[in-house]
C-alpha cells in the first residue's frame, strides 16, 4: 500500500475515533480543567498524531497507549462520581487563600502561589482591596473564587426590603427576519400573534433582526435599519398611570358627594385600589 | 361634565385596565404574577359593579343627564 493512502485511511479513522472518545470524555472546559486532566488530553493529542502520520512502528502499540491515556481519565472520572474521597484524591481538595479577611500564607505556599499572584487573582474578580475580601478559595482546577465582604457586596433588592417581579428568561422569537417557531409554541403564541405585534409595530418581518417576547408577553424589537425609532413598550407603565388617575377621581368623589353611603363607599373602593396600586407596583413598574 | 358623565369616565377608563390585565394575566409566564393579576381582576371587578350601582342611581335622580 503507498504511504499517503495509509496516512489518509489512519488519519481518518483516528478522527472519527477521537470524535467519539472526546464526547465521552464529557463537555468541561479544557481550559478550567484540573492539571492532571490537561497532561492526559495533551498525551492523547500527541499519540493520535503520531499514528496518524504512521511514525509509529507498530500501530497496535499506539492504540495500547491511547487506551490507556483516554479510558483511565474516564474511569477515574466515574470513580470520583462515586467517591467523595477518590474525587479528593484525583482532582485534589480546594484550598482557602483568604479566611475573615486575613490572606492563608501557608496555603499560598503549597499552591506555590506568590502574593503578586493572588492579588492579580483578586482584582480580576474585581475586589482591588483586599480589605473588601472577606473570603477566597482556590478550586482544584486553579480558578480562584472571591467572596466579597457583605457592606462591600452590590446592593440588591433584597437588601433594600423591596419587592420585585420575578422574571423569565426572555425568549428569541425572529432572529435575522426568520420566526423561530419553536420558542414561538413553548410561549404558546402563534404565527397570527406575532404578526398582529409586528402590524402594531408598524414593522415588517424582514426588517427584524432580532425579536425577544420578555416574560409578561412584551416583543422587543431590534431592526436592521436603525434609524427608524420604534416605540418601546409601555403598556404597563400606561396602565399603572391610569389607575392612579382612576383613585384620584375615586377620591374626589368621595369629598364632593352629599350622600352618606356614597361617600363611604368611594373612600372604600379608594383606599382598595391605592393597596392594589402598591401591590400591582413591582410587577407593573420595573 | 355632569357626575354621573365623569362618574362614567372613569368606569370606562377602569373597566379598560381591567381588560388590559387580564391579556397580562393570558400572556405572563409566570405563575405569581397571573396570581397577582387575577386577584387585581377581582377586586377591580368589585369595584366597577358598586361604581355601576351608583352610576344608575345617578341616573334615576337626574335623568335628564341619561346617556351623557
Amino acid at each position: 500500500m503507498q504511504a499517503w493512502i495509509q496516512v489518509l485511511t489512519s488519519s481518518i479513522s483516528l478522527f472519527v475515533l477521537m470524535l467519539v472518545l472526546v464526547r465521552l470524555a464529557g463537555k468541561r472546559n479544557i481550559a478550567r480543567t484540573t492539571p492532571f486532566k490537561f497532561i492526559s488530553y495533551i498525551v492523547a493529542a500527541i499519540i493520535t498524531a503520531l499514528m496518524s502520520l504512521n511514525l509509529l512502528p507498530n500501530i497496535y502499540l499506539g492504540f495500547i497507549a491511547l487506551g490507556v491515556w483516554v479510558l483511565l481519565p474516564i474511569a477515574l472520572d466515574y470513580l470520583a462520581l462515586k467517591s467523595k474521597w477518590a474525587h479528593d484524591v484525583i482532582n485534589g481538595k480546594q484550598a482557602v487563600l483568604v479566611r475573615r479577611g486575613k490572606i492563608m500564607e501557608e496555603s499560598l505556599f503549597r499552591e506555590r502561589m506568590t502574593g503578586e499572584e493572588l492579588l492579580r487573582e483578586l482584582r480580576s474578580k474585581n475586589a482591588f482591596a483586599l480589605a473588601d475580601v472577606e473570603f477566597a478559595v482556590m478550586e482544584d482546577t486553579g480558578d480562584i473564587n472571591v467572596f466579597i465582604k457583605s457592606d462591600r457586596k452590590p446592593l440588591s433588592a433584597h437588601d433594600l426590603g423591596r419587592k420585585v417581579a420575578p422574571l423569565a428568561e426572555p425568549q428569541t422569537v425572529i432572529l435575522d427576519g426568520n420566526i423561530l417557531y419553536e420558542p414561538l409554541s413553548t410561549l404558546g403564541f402563534n404565527r397570527e400573534w406575532l404578526g398582529t405585534q409586528l402590524e402594531t409595530a408598524g414593522v415588517s418581518l424582514d426588517n427584524v433582526f432580532v425579536g425577544q417576547v420578555d416574560s409578561s408577553g412584551d416583543l422587543y424589537l431590534d431592526l436592521f435599519d436603525d434609524s427608524v425609532q420604534l416605540p418601546q413598550p409601555t403598556v404597563k407603565e400606561m396602565l399603572y398611570a391610569s389607575l392612579q388617575q382612576s383613585q384620584a377621581d375615586l377620591v374626589t368623589y368621595s369629598l364632593e358627594t352629599q350622600d352618606k353611603t356614597a361617600q363611604a363607599m368611594y373612600s372604600r373602593h379608594a383606599k382598595k385600589l391605592a393597596e392594589l396600586m402598591e401591590m400591582l407596583q413591582p410587577y407593573l413598574l420595573r | 361634565m355632569t357626575v354621573a358623565s365623569q362618574l362614567k369616565k372613569t368606569l370606562a377608563s377602569l373597566k379598560g385596565n381591567q381588560g388590559t390585565l387580564e391579556l397580562y394575566a393570558l400572556q405572563t409566564r409566570n405563575e405569581e404574577t397571573k396570581a397577582v393579576y387575577t386577584e387585581t381582576i377581582k377586586d377591580l371587578g368589585i369595584i366597577i359593579n358598586d361604581l355601576e350601582r351608583r352610576e344608575q342611581i345617578l341616573e334615576f335622580e337626574e335623568p335628564q343627564y341619561k346617556g351623557n
